[in-house]
Parts: C-alpha cells; structure tokens; sequence
C-alpha cells in the first residue's frame, strides 16, 4: 500500500488482504497483492506501509514487460518426474515413503537432492530449484494441459486424453517474438508435447517438430536443407528454373489480398533459412566440439539439449525438448536406475554449465519438469502414482539466482506448504522473463477476450 | 473494527429504501459495464480480477449485488460515508488500482453511484422498471466516406418510460473497414464502399444500426447487358453489383473452369486425358456436362470422400475421449452417407436422433462426445442452424439477442437421454457405451433455476410432447420442416464457402442481425431452392457451378480488386492440405502409406487426424487434440514452402515415379505439356514451352534429373497450390 493519511482507509486495506487470504482462491492462501503468507506475517499487521502493489509493479518493471532477447529451453519430462528421487528427498521419512535412493549434499550447505543426481548437486550453484508448486489436476491430459500453458482445463478431462483449449507457452512466445533467417520461433523435439500446439493462435503458431534422433550419424533437420541427393549446382538451378515458370498472374493491389502474394514471400523466408549459413549451422550438430557433445551424454536426449542450445543462441526463441516415460507406477527404482535419471542429469547439467561457459546463460532461459509429482508411499508395484500438490521446478538462466530453493513441501513430501505457487504463478514468472505480459488480453477465434495467463503471481525468489 | 462491520452490514436493510431513487439494475450496473469493470477482461473473468468478481455484462445481477454490497465483508460500500466505500476510492484510483482509474470523482458515474450508496444500496427501488428494448436512431443511414455521424440510444422499459443511454451503451463495429465507433457512439465511415453494421449494447439487450456507403459511382445499364445469366443466381448478384458498381469480372478460361471445378467437387485435379477433351469440346453446354459428369455415380467415392473430409473436421470426436471404434464408425457413417448424396434432413435427423451402442452404430459417438444437453444444444446450433448460442452458456451473447434461456430452452431437447457404459477419455473410452431415450429429464436455467420448456433459437415452445416421445424427434422435425428460418440456410452457405472460399454470411456458421449477409436475397432463394428440390447437395452444387458467378476469373478488373465478399471475381483459395498430398501421390502414381489404413488410401480416407504425416501437418489439419467443431486454417506458411521444396518424402516420391518413368520415354515437348496438363490443367504458353525444352535438353545432365526439377518447378508455383 503506498502511505495513506486516513488510518480509517489503512483499516480497510487491512480488512481487504485478511479477506482475501481466507478466499478460496485456488488451492494457495495469498492476498491481493502476489505475497505469500510468510510475507504477510513478516510485513506484520501493522507495516502495511511496506510491501504492497507498487512493488508488484517494481517486479514486473525490472522483469520484463518490454522487448528482451532472451529464449526458453524447456525440457519436459511426460509422466511426471517423481520429486523424491529428484530435487527434494526425504530421508528421514519412513522407509515406505523415503525409497530407495538417499541423498547426496549440494554445493549449497544444508541443501541435498535425491542420489541420482550427482552432477545436478554438483552444479547446484547455476539453478533455483522450486520445490512447491502444486495444483490440482491428476491426470495427465489435465495436468500437461495446465503446466503447458498456464491454464487449466475448463471441463475435466481424462488421463490418456491430449486436450487444447488455451494457447501452449511455445505458441504464444511465437506469436510475441521472432526468430531470424526464416527460422520457426518455436521447435519442439522429437515430437509435440500433449497441449504444446497454438489452440487458437493458428497453425502458424504450431511447433516445428525436430522429429529425427540428433544422436544417429545421419542426422539431419527435415525440410530446412535441401536434400541430400540434390546437389548445390542442381539446387540453384531448379530454383531458377521455378522462378521462370511461376507465372500465375500476382495481384498487385494490396486491398485484393491475393493468397499468392502472401505465397511468395514465405517462399522468400524459406529459401531465407536454406541460405543462410547461421541457420543451417545451427541445425548441423555435427560442427559441435566433439568434447562437449560428450559432455551432454551421447544419447538421443542429451544431443537434443546440445541442438536445442544451437537453436536458441542463433535466435530462436523457444525449444521444447520432450522426453516421455516418467509415469512410473511400477518399479520407479529399477526404471530409474535403468540410465534414464542418469541421462537427465548429465544432459541438463551440461547444458546449463555450457550456457555458462559461453556466456548465454543470462538470456537463456532454462526449465525443467514434468506435470506433477508421484504419491508419496510407495504403491504395492514398487511404483508411484500420480501427486499435484507436491512437484519440483529446476529453473536456471535469464537471471535466475543459483543454489536457491524456493518453497518446501512437508517433512514426508506429502503437499507443498511453504511459499507454495501454482501453475498460473510459473506461467506469469516465464512469460515475464521472456519479455511478454501475462496479463495481456488475446482474442479467440470468436472474438472472445482470453487473459494469457488468469491471476498469475510472480515467484518473486526468480527475480532477485 | 467489529462495530463497523455490524453496521455495514445492515445499512442497506435499515436506510430509506422506500425513497431511494437509484436503481441497482438500471443505473449501477449499466456504470460498471461502461467503465470496463464487468468486462471479460477484468473483473468478470471467471474467478474474477484481486478478488472482486462480476458477472459478464451483468448477465446476473443478483450475484454482482452479493458480491458488491455483502462479500469482501461488505467494506465495498459504506452508506455512512459513500466517499469511503472501496468501490468508488478503487473505481477513482485513490486507493491503487491496477485497472487504473475508470472515472472521475467529478463525474456522472461517480455522483450516481455515490448516490446509491447514500440510499442504502437497494438491490431494487420501489416499481421499478424493466428494461424491454432499445433503439438506435437512426436505424439505418448512408454515410460518404470518412463522414461521421453520432447515434443515440433509447432504452425502452416496462412501464412506457423511455431513457436516453447513449452514454451508457457499448459500441462495436462489426467491420472496422467500413465503419470506425468510439466509446460515444460518434460513427466515422471508412473509405471502401459496401455496408457496415454498428452494434449497440446495453445491459441484456443488443440492436444495431446499419452503416451504408455508397460507391463514388454506379456503372450504366449497358455495363452489365452483356452479361450471362445462367441461373437465378446470377440475376440476384448482378442486381447487387449495380447497386455497389461492382462490374463482375470475366468469364475464366475452360482450364480454370475443368481444375476449378474439380478440385471443388471431388477435390481431385482433372487427369490430362480429361483436361485435352474438354479443351477440344467445342459445344456451347460442355461446362454443365462436365459438371454432370463429376456429380455423376462414376464419381461417388471421390465425391464422397471429399465432402467427408470436410464433414470429419466438423463432427469428428477426440478418439482419446470417445475411443477409436465410435469414431472409425462415425467416419464409416458419414462417408456412406455423402457417397449415396442422401438429403441433408435425413443425414441431420439420423445425426441427432441416434441412440444404441457406439460400437455398433457411428453416429452414436456424437451423444457421446457431447453428453451434457447443454454441450450438444451448442454443437447442434452451430452446426446445423448457424447460430453460435456458445456465448449464452454464461451470459447472453454480445452481440445478437440469444441468452442463456435460449441456450438452455434448446438443451432441453436433448434432456432425456440415458446412457450407460465405461463414459469417456482414453483407456475406458475403448469399451462401448450405449444411449437411449427415456422419459422424465429436465433442464433448469443456471441462475434462475426454473425449468424450461424445450424451444428452439426463434422457434416455438414444445410444452406438450407426449411423455413417450423423443424430444429430439420434435426438434428434427421442426428443423427439418421447408419453412424453417434456419436450417436451408445454415447447409446452403456452408457448401457456398466451400465453393467460393467465402459464405454469403460469414464466417459461415454466424448468422446474426449484426452480421448479414453480404447478398440477402441470393441466399433466400438459394435456401428455398435447396428445400424444395428435398434437400438434395448435389442439386445445390449443379446450381452454383453453372452460374456465371462461380465461373468467374480470379483476375479482377477496375472496380473490383477491393471486392472480398460479394463475390464480383474468383477469389483464390491454397489447396487443402489433404487435396495436395493426394494430387501428387496420384500423378506421379506413388501412393502414400498412411498408419491404420490399407496401401493404395489416400488422405481424404483417413479416419482421424492422429496418424502421423508431415505433410498434413505442414499444410494444416485440425488439432486431433481439439473438441469440434474445428476450423482449418487455409493459409500459407514457411514450414509449407519449406515441405514442399525439401521434404524427402516428396523428393522419394519423383524419383520413384512410374509417371515420370515413362515421360522419360516421350519427346521434350511432349513432356512439357503432359506437365503442364496433369498439374495446371492447360497447355503451356509459347515461352514455358521454350524453357521447359531447352531445360530438359541440357548437355551433360540426365534428362530424369531435369524432369525432376521441372516437375519440382511446378509444385512449387503459386499455380499449382491454389485454386484459382
């Protein structure tokens, strides 16, 4: 609150936030002005002179809400990523909930993570690891649906289902934000995420899918090189020869919105991408180092963080890197200990120490999580089922502090309960670090106002 | 503290409410509606904006009285000082708002609103009035370009009284190319001739005011003796471009008649041999048989499968929430039902009638995808009647006069449905689940929960089906009957904007007073036309081809290059994705292997999005993910220009064509106009024939190689993507 004379209307404004902390307001007790519940009491009754709307507005004025050049890699782990054997271990819990694995210490003291991920703790000093977000969706159509674009569904939806009803991450940085030499401003490999597509933003909007395995010899980018039986001299020559040919008459006038105008110049932007050295560098990863391409792991996974980190320092914006078979309802702990935790690990902590290494980190934004966390007690199939009130973030990049935690769940990892944020709250807090209000008002097809993102808060902690 | 709240909260009870003279209905909200509060955007978003929620143009009022004068512990108005309530300090941003400020202290808003904090806050004052109607003055008017004139708002209540509300109302434009509106209704007209609607909103009702701008010149007479009418359809667009001095462009060429109307129709290009007859026909009735020939049996199946895809994206579920066999059924369903042309009202009928197992009979998988009354009155209405009710679900739509009683009052149809089984989404989505009439169900309306009585948008009540009846069946029958408003109409200017890439009304399922049809007598006849010849799509699609209007060239002469909806010239439309793919895979005879479907299929057969293809991705298909209706986006973009250049799939495809095989074998020329018919439908020209020799005949380079590449030329002009 800013300093108000009448103690009368300070009187209301307190009565206003005690109000709005019993709301039911989703799952998560804040008051109007984006502070948690230990930020009030900190603030106290009495000093609500201190923080208020105008330091939500300081944020957002720090943050973002205006052009930035910085790019998302998000890296999703479909099934849900158990929190235990991830970033928030539990080994004083009885042995039912606490699993297999122990725990290792961080760079940070006082801080572990689970023992799968040695390398990750060991680069604790590059990332925020967000312990507490949680909501209420848990399925996985529902659950990819919320945390994919910030919204949740309007009607309930089944756990097989692949749903859209609101615009994914990707496509709306699409829409703000342009990627050069022709390239797409939003790739997702190896394939689209369930919810990842435009809803009504457009096909134009869609990701374009990196469908092929980096990690083979063969590797190339579909449809963005020329094929490669198709040699140099022959390429230029077809081109000449369809320049020659493509003789439908072009109307001119602006106001007939002839579609082969438009035509033309996507086919400009698309000889733009075949052109230009930046562009097809960025998709040859065979011109990487071949140490660091180690360093990723030489696996499908790890070379596509390398492709996605090729990617977004040419200029594309967003890359979504998919990785599926996090569902574990049986046998969590043989299927972890089968390399794919191990892949995760190595692959994302090379790619944050390299993004450091190079200088990229500060406008590289990176993400990594799935849909939910898995129940705490371990299920009669050694496996764990489907948890939202408990899952762990790992942010890094675009000014994210290192070696943060922000939030925690309880003593057993039950529900997140200190400094918890929702889904919306990690929509707002990308978006802003990408430059693109969350509050904006789109249109839909109907011409019906959607807000991008509804009653999101920022994680403040991001923005330190 | 506790003191204040007590006395707050019985104020309203307590103060003068029999001499108040502010009314909450009439005079409040229409404020918070003006001042932007009870918008979408902000506080009436669903949970609201901070914590304070309105309903959407106070669509219910006895819920934005709650929430204004007892939730939030009732601090939102204070009586004993109105200057203190939280609604007028956030309202003049004295206390900070993030919606800024929204009035003035010094301002007819904030006086009436303080007013009625002074009087206790009555949810009502004593008899007063309802809001029955509003008028626009004038009704209609003709502006000349950049001209602005204001408009005046009269609301009409129950007891006779009349109210000047200009400075209430909300003002929209439903085509800002034609006419700009401001916050107070001052018009400006833009510069393009043709009609404009203005809508005007107040509360719960909505009217419209019409914007005509003449053309700075009308073309004699003379101009248009010369042209062809062909049919009915002809008569009534060339008396609507004389009245806008459009000159319709010229007839097109026999080759962009034969691709045109083939890809129209049964989504194919013509095959050269095909296309070398026609052109050498030279009897005057050669298009109309041609367009026999294409509606004929011997075209069934295409026809079929064309018109099915069209239909899938509309009706099709997500297999993932009604399972794989209901859809594979319904698909089955409508293909047969578009292959033996069955009249529209019988499809319709049986589409919204169906019951049984969606394991036995496709058109099931409808009932089960939209299983609440409510979601299939949506469906049905847009669908089949062109009114989008979605709007009404929540509040009453914005802009036409359809509210949740309309909404609700057509669910009612579909109230008596019993179903059992595994119900929906992916994996019990795979077992049947069957549907059945029985008697005895009821819809209520949401906010005032009073039972309703099945009714049509606009048709009349049903309070007396027998108890033994479907009341589906009472609504087919009147939707179906040849007198319904509606439903001719709705079918007539879907296929229309198939056939010319735009409907009369469009987009092509919203027909509201707000927006009309760009040729409202054309559309009247072509519906009664449609409903006295049973009904019948092929005899809607021979009429509309054998007019001089959709013979037209795509090519616009003087007066009508800014023409995009009256339909005076071609308007160039990019192939579907599924019509492109298939047209390669057939000239160059490599079909295409499609997951789930037996070899030699084509694209238009498949049964639902989710199979992987590049292609259609690339060109656009409808999200399998997405619940229908679903549009198709018909636009270009670089991952298109991209697929089509470099896609290995496609670079497969030439080198192994047994059509390329044997052109090897032919002469240069020969070659070149196998090309030019297979692709484009003509002969090239003089020069294309030079080019394409002396390409083919290239020293040092295999003749397959520039076949390759002229082939390759060619699907990547703008004349080969678009129908034209």
């Amino acid at each position: 609150m800013p300093p108000v004379n009448t103690g009368f209307v300070a009187d209301l404004g307190t009565i206003y936030c005690l109000n709005t902390l019993r709301k039911k307001n989703r799952h998560t007790p804040f008051n109007c002005e984006g502070l948690g519940r230990r930020d009030f009491i900190q603030t106290g009754l009495g000093a609500l002179g201190g923080l208020g709307i105008t330091d939500l507005l300081k944020y957002q004025a720090q943050a973002g809400v205006k052009s930035n050049d910085t790019k998302c890699i998000m890296i999703w782990l479909d099934g849900g990523p158990s929190h235990y054997e991830t970033f928030d271990p539990k080994p004083d819990a009885p042995s039912e909930i606490r699993g297999e694995f122990g725990s290792i210490p961080t760079t940070v003291p006082g801080v572990h993570f689970c023992d799968t991920m040695p390398k990750l703790a060991k680069s604790f000093d590059n990332f925020s690891v967000v312990r507490s977000i949680a909501h209420n969706q848990n399925n996985h159509g529902a659950g990819n649906h919320y945390l994919m674009t910030g919204s949740p569904t309007p009607v309930p939806v089944g756990c097989g289902a692949f749903v859209t009803f609101h615009p994914s991450f990707g496509s709306v940085v699409s829409r703000e934000r342009q990627a050069p030499h022709g390239m797409p401003a939003y790739i997702s490999a190896p394939r689209i995420s369930r919810s990842g597509g435009p809803n009504f933003l457009g096909a134009e909007h869609a990701p374009f899918v990196i469908s092929d395995n980096p990690d083979s010899k063969n590797f190339r980018v579909r449809d963005v090189t020329i094929p490669t039986e198709i040699a140099e001299g022959r390429a230029r020559s077809r081109a000449d020869l369809r320049r020659s040919l493509d003789n439908l008459k072009r109307i001119t006038d602006q106001q007939a919105e002839d579609p082969a105008v438009a035509f033309d110049e996507y086919y400009t932007r698309g000889f733009d991408i075949i052109t230009s050295t930046e562009a097809q560098e960025a998709f040859d990863i065979s011109k990487e180092d071949e140490k660091v391409r180690e360093s990723y792991g030489r696996n499908d996974f790890g070379q596509r963080l390398l492709l996605a980190r090729r990617l977004t320092e040419v200029g594309v914006p967003f890359v979504t890197v998919y990785n599926g078979g996090w569902d574990d309802h049986r046998t969590l702990f043989e299927s972890y200990k089968k390399g794919k935790i191990e892949k995760v690990d190595t692959g994302v902590a090379a790619l944050i120490q390299d993004l450091a290494n190079r200088g990229s980190l500060d406008n590289t934004l990176v993400l990594l999580l799935g849909e939910f966390g898995r129940t705490p007690k371990i299920n009669k199939d050694a496996g764990r089922d489907h948890w939202s009130f408990a899952m762990s973030v790992l942010m890094a990049g675009a000014g994210i502090p290192g070696g943060q935690v922000v939030g925690a769940t309880d003593v057993k990892g039950y529900y997140a309960n200190d400094n918890v944020y929702a889904p919306e709250d990690f929509a707002a807090s990308l978006y802003t670090k990408m430059g693109i209000d969350h509050q904006m008002i789109l249109r839909d097809t109907a011409g019906r106002p959607i807000q991008l993102v509804n009653n999101g808060r920022l994680i403040k902690e991001i923005f330190a | 503290m506790k003191y204040f709240l007590t006395l707050w909260l019985l104020c309203p009870v307590l103060l003068l409410a029999d001499q108040a003279t502010v009314s909450f209905n009439n005079d409040v909200l229409p404020i918070l509606t003006k001042a932007g509060c009870s918008t979408g955007s902000c506080h009436a978003k669903t949970d609201g904006q901070n914590g304070f929620a309105l309903t959407v143009f106070s669509y219910d009022p006895s819920a934005d009285y709650r929430e204004i004068v007892y939730n939030a512990r009732g601090r939102r108005i204070f009586p004993a000082a109105p200057e203190h309530s939280l609604l007028l300090l956030k309202a003049t941003n004295e206390i900070p708002h993030e919606g800024e400020k929204r009035f003035d202290k010094d301002s007819e808003f904030y006086r009436t609103i303080h007013q009625w904090i002074k009087e206790g806050a009555p949810r009502s004052i004593p008899d007063e009035p309802v809001l029955e109607s509003l008028s626009v003055s004038p009704p209609e008017a003709i502006y000349q370009k950049n001209e602005s004139k204001s408009i005046h708002i009269t609301a009409h209540y129950s007891d006779g009284h009349t109210r000047d509300v200009t400075h209430l109302a909300e003002f929209q434009s439903n085509e800002e190319a034609f006419a700009k509106v401001d916050h107070h209704g001052k018009v400006t007209a833009g510069t393009v001739p043709g009609d404009g609607v203005i809508i005007v909103r107040y509360l719960d009702k909505v009217s419209s005011t019409r914007v005509t701008i003449p053309p700075d010149q009308t073309l004699p007479d003379s101009a248009y003796q010369n042209l062809s009418q062909n049919n009915e359809i002809d008569r009534y667009a060339q008396e609507r471009f004389k009245t806008l001095g459009l000159l319709p462009s010229e007839t097109c060429s026999d080759s962009e008649f034969i691709r045109r109307a083939t890809l129209d129709v049964i989504g194919r290009l013509p095959e050269e041999q095909a296309v070398r007859t026609f052109l050498k026909d030279d009897s005057k009735d050669k298009r109309s048989r041609y367009i026999d020939h294409l509606l004929a049996p011997e075209n069934n199946g295409a026809y079929g499968d064309y018109w099915a895809t069209k239909w899938g994206d509309l009706l099709r579920p997500n297999t993932q929430r009604v399972g794989v066999k209901p859809v594979y059924l319904l698909d089955d369903w409508i293909r047969e039902k578009f292959r033996t042309n069955t009249s529209w009202d019988l499809i319709v009928s049986e589409l919204l009638t169906a019951s049984g197992s969606t394991h036995q009979y496709g058109p099931v998988a409808v009932i089960r995808d939209k299983r609440e009354p409510a979601d299939m009155a949506e469906f049905i209405s847009q669908l089949f009647l062109g009114v989008r009710l979605n709007c009404a679900r929540c509040h009453h739509h914005p802009s036409e006069k359809w509210g949740q009683d309309d909404y609700y009052s057509l669910a009612a149809f579909f109230s008596s449905m019993k179903r059992k089984g595994q119900g929906i989404s992916a994996p019990i989505s795979g077992l049947p689940e069957y549907w059945w009439f029985q008697p005895g169900g009821t819809v209520q309306h949401p906010v005032t929960e009073v039972v309703l009585t099945p009714k049509a948008p606009a048709g009349p009540e049903f309070p007396d089906i027998p108890e033994n009846r479907d009341p589906r069946e009472v609504l087919v029958e009147w939707m179906t009957s040849p007198e319904n408003p509606f439903f001719a109409r709705a079918i007539v200017n879907r296929v229309w904007g198939e056939l010319f890439g735009r409907g009369i009304v469009h987009p092509v399922d919203d027909f509201r007073e707000s927006n009309p049809a760009t040729n409202e007598a054309l559309l009247d006849w072509l519906a009664s036309d449609f409903a006295q010849n049973g009904f019948d799509q092929k005899h809607l699609i021979r009429t509309i081809l054998n007019s001089r209007l959709y013979q037209q060239s795509s090519l616009p002469n003087e007066t009508n290059a800014s023409d995009l909806k009256n339909f005076s010239r071609s308007y160039r439309r990019r192939l579907p994705a599924e019509v492109l793919l298939d047209s390669i895979s057939h000239l160059v005879r490599k079909p295409e292997s499609f997951q789930g479907l037996i070899p030699g299929s084509t694209a238009m057969q498949q049964w639902n999005h989710k199979m992987p293809s590049d292609f259609l991705d690339a060109f656009g298909r409808p999200d399998s993910s997405a619940a229908p209706p679903c549009e198709r986006d018909g636009s270009s973009s670089v991952v298109q220009a991209l697929h089509l250049m470099n896609a290995t799939g496609l670079q497969k495809k030439f080198s192994g064509s047994p059509w390329l095989n044997e052109l090897e074998k032919k002469e240069a020329g020969e070659i070149v106009d196998s090309i030019y018919l297979g692709l484009l439908s003509r002969m090239p020209d003089k020069a294309e024939r030079d080019i394409g020799i002396n390409y083919l005949k290239r020293e040092e380079i295999k003749l397959r190689e520039s076949l390759e590449d002229l082939l390759w030329s060619i699907i990547n002009s703008a004349e080969f993507v678009h129908n034209h």
